[in-house]
């Protein structure tokens, strides 16, 4: 039945080892990855740390959600494994048969059906997962600890299911018992009335993190020093997890394992398959997250948003968008994925070790998207304004809870509409159309320009071309970004443009990862509590504007658009085409820089005692 | 209580509000106890906030309205 071909693995491959000794038997689900045993390795690490420890939850418990979650996609695979490994730990079949006619029904505890409630919710419909999910697992006595457990344990059964679906191994062992299940194991939500599975709370969300997550050092924490290389930043998804860090270091074991090897898909073909499933899955946390991964990979900001709004209208080649059919279906549909759909990418060239490794990273995907949602991890970035757009289109909850977020939207969107309209006006030649959309947008035009050139008059000649160059060009405006940030990057290239002609020539490229000791403060005395109240407004802002001016570029462009124009660390990355984190150290970099300019001036004259 | 290194390190995201209240209190905690960071942090709030207020940069519509009305007569010869 296997969808692909195996091969031979020794048979002291550490991981086999491991299960034997752990499970009695090398599940063949493992075995159906033996081309790329790294991903064999990423699941043993997870299995080691969720299922295999004892940790916050008794180990019993959490194979009963496994098998739970299994049951409740009828996953038959999973669903033989799981009651065989719950048998090994003392659980009758009697007590197997009870749990999977009705888990409330099988003489357990109230807060274990409490826990089962909450990760089948979690499974079945993650988006309407919302805080007072937490607050009645808090009520039944689990502390934080257990709670990330039961969502990383909930995870898991998802990565299991997706690649059970997607490998379609032979059971390890005779289906017997399961035969006279009836098709639904599980209760469907509708059954149980006033229960936390009644579909979206709507507008009951409040603010994540749901769990504390106590602060951990890069220095010190080595999951992080990891993901400073891999990511350069920690995503809030990890650092919402450091209550528990055995759980969190097993899972950026897992991801350095699938997603940063380069010899099967590219590190940016993964990223696609994330971020679509992602969006499949109506997750903004990640859209947003594998978004910017993707503009750091030089992807330009429009595509990625037009591959979470829609893949099979991006520039993207045929093989690749048929790589996230493919995913999307396994991630996201999962119902609908058959065997032809392997032979469909087979017909496309793509190898058994690319396949599967497509079916690992979306498993991956799968996983994170539930533990993004089972703990509310915060964004640390905006979706793209294209896929909120669509979202509403796409998504079968007509509010789901996740984007309420996202402050400001609303205004966005009817600033776009109005452009949207004038834009239209002007692909059809209408020039005053043209004047009232440049009208509104010159100030943003000419401080980025002004950002750029460092002087006003080359920046009054290049806002010149770069608004004859916007008309020339503006039937190419397909609307799949704001047409602001449209104009700001038609400005931004003519400044470049000048700035290449000039002798000297002031880059606006750097290595981010470089180190942050020369930019420490050397100015250490204090400032008073009003500073600037010693100056006259002219003279603060001439002050302000020279120490601007007086910025290498790179940075003062990053100033001038969160500081002046006071666009958002988002907005003003989608402007720049650089990644969050780009901006992050370049903003750090620019504020710290101007405070030593201004120090002078602002800090206290009197000294500190001691010093 | 953690070290400057790791207070640089999360003192943009702290100038930004987006630290989540546990990693907050650790940074509040620093600065309370060491006047280097102290002195750091409050100058960098005060900056941002001059910055922000100072109206740099803001153009009365006489220096931009003349380069605009230039590009749109441009325009209309080039299209007459």
């Amino acid at each position: 039945m296997n969808f692909l071909s195996e091969v031979q693995l020794e048979s002291k491959f550490g991981p086999f080892v491991a299960f034997e000794k752990n499970l009695g038997f090398i599940p063949n689900l493992l075995r159906a990855q033996t081309h790329l045993p790294r991903l064999i390795e990423a699941q043993a690490s997870l299995e080691s740390a969720v299922r295999l420890t004892e940790g916050a939850i008794p180990r019993v418990q959490k194979e009963r959600i496994l098998l739970g979650v299994a049951a409740d996609r009828h996953d038959t695979y999973c669903m033989i494994v799981d009651s065989k490994v719950l048998s090994s730990l003392g659980i009758s079949e009697g007590q197997i048969d009870d749990f999977l006619n009705d888990y409330r029904d099988a003489d357990l505890s109230a807060s274990e059906v409490a826990m089962l409630d909450f990760c089948l919710k979690l499974s079945r419909c993650a988006p309407s997962v919302v805080s007072e999910d937490i607050g009645r697992l808090r009520t039944y006595g689990f502390e934080d600890k257990s709670i990330i457990e039961a969502v990383v344990t909930t995870a898991l059964a998802i990565y299991r299911c997706t690649l059970s679906v997607g490998l379609a191994p032979e059971p390890d062992f005779e289906p017997r018992k399961l035969a006279k299940l009836p098709r639904t194991a599980i209760p469907s939500s509708g059954a149980r009335s006033g229960g936390p599975l009644n579909g979206v709370h709507r507008g009951a969300k409040t603010k994540g993190p749901y769990v504390q997550a106590p602060y951990r050092s890069s220095e010190t924490f080595a999951p992080y020093a990891t993901l400073y290389k891999t990511h350069g930043f920690i995503p809030n998804f990890f650092s919402a997890q450091t209550l528990r860090p055995d759980l969190l270091a097993a899972e950026v074991e897992a991801v350095v394992a699938i997603l940063l090897p380069e010899d099967v898909l590219s590190r940016l073909q993964k990223e696609c398959i994330l971020l679509a499933v992602s969006a499949a899955n109506l997750n903004s946390y990640c859209v947003a997250v594998h978004c910017n991964l993707l503009r750091g990979l030089g992807m330009p900001s429009e595509e990625g948003d037009q591959i979470a709004v829609d893949h099979q209208q991006s520039e993207l080649s045929e093989s690749d968008r048929a790589l996230l059919d493919f995913a999307v279906k396994l991630g996201a549909h999962f119902s609908e994925f058959s065997r032809d759909d392997v032979v469909k990418l087979r017909t496309l060239g793509f190898t058994e070790e690319q396949i599967l490794e497509c079916e690992a990273v979306t498993a991956l995907n799968d996983f994170s998207n539930i533990v993004q949602m089972g703990l509310g991890v915060e964004p640390e970035f905006e979706p793209p304004f294209a896929y909120q757009q669509n979202k509403v289109h796409l998504s079968p909850l007509s509010d789901p809870p996740t984007t309420e977020g996202f402050v400001g939207s609303h205004s966005t969107t009817a600033i776009e509409d109005l452009d949207a309209s004038l834009v239209v006006k002007t692909q059809a030649g209408d020039l005053e159309a043209f004047e009232e959309l440049v009208r509104r947008h010159s100030r943003l035009v000419y401080r980025t320009l002004l950002a750029i050139l460092g002087n006003s008059e080359d920046a009054q000649d290049a806002m010149q071309d770069a608004l004859s160059r916007a008309f020339q060009h503006i039937a190419g405006f397909q609307g799949r970004s704001k047409f602001s940030t449209w104009l700001v990057s038609i400005a931004r290239n003519a400044a470049i443009e000048r700035l290449r002609n000039r002798k000297n020539e002031e880059s606006l490229d750097e290595c981010v990862l470089e180190g942050d000791r020369e930019f420490r403060p050397r100015q250490v005395r204090a400032w008073g509590d009003n500073p600037e109240q010693a100056y006259s407004k002219l003279e603060i802002r001439q002050l302000i504007e020279r120490g601007i001016m007086a910025l290498p570029a790179k940075y003062r462009i990053v100033v001038m658009l969160r500081d002046i124009e006071q666009l958002s660390t988002d907005d003003v990355a989608r402007q720049l085409e650089l990644s969050v984190p780009a901006v992050k150290v370049r903003l750090l970099r620019g504020r710290l820089m101007l405070r030593e300019l201004l120090s002078p001036h602002f800090a206290a004259s009197t000294k500190e005692p001691g010093r | 209580m953690i070290t400057c290194d790791e207070f640089f390190t999360e003192l943009g995201d702290y100038l930004e509000g987006r630290l989540s209240p546990e990693v907050r209190e650790e940074l509040e905690l620093h600065v309370s106890q060491c006047h280097a960071c102290y002195v750091l942090y409050d100058s960098a709030c005060k900056t941002i906030r001059i910055v922000t207020d100072s109206g740099s940069f803001d153009l009365p519509p006489s220096v931009l309205d003349p380069i605009i009305d230039r590009v749109i007569a441009k325009l209309r010869t080039e299209r007459a």
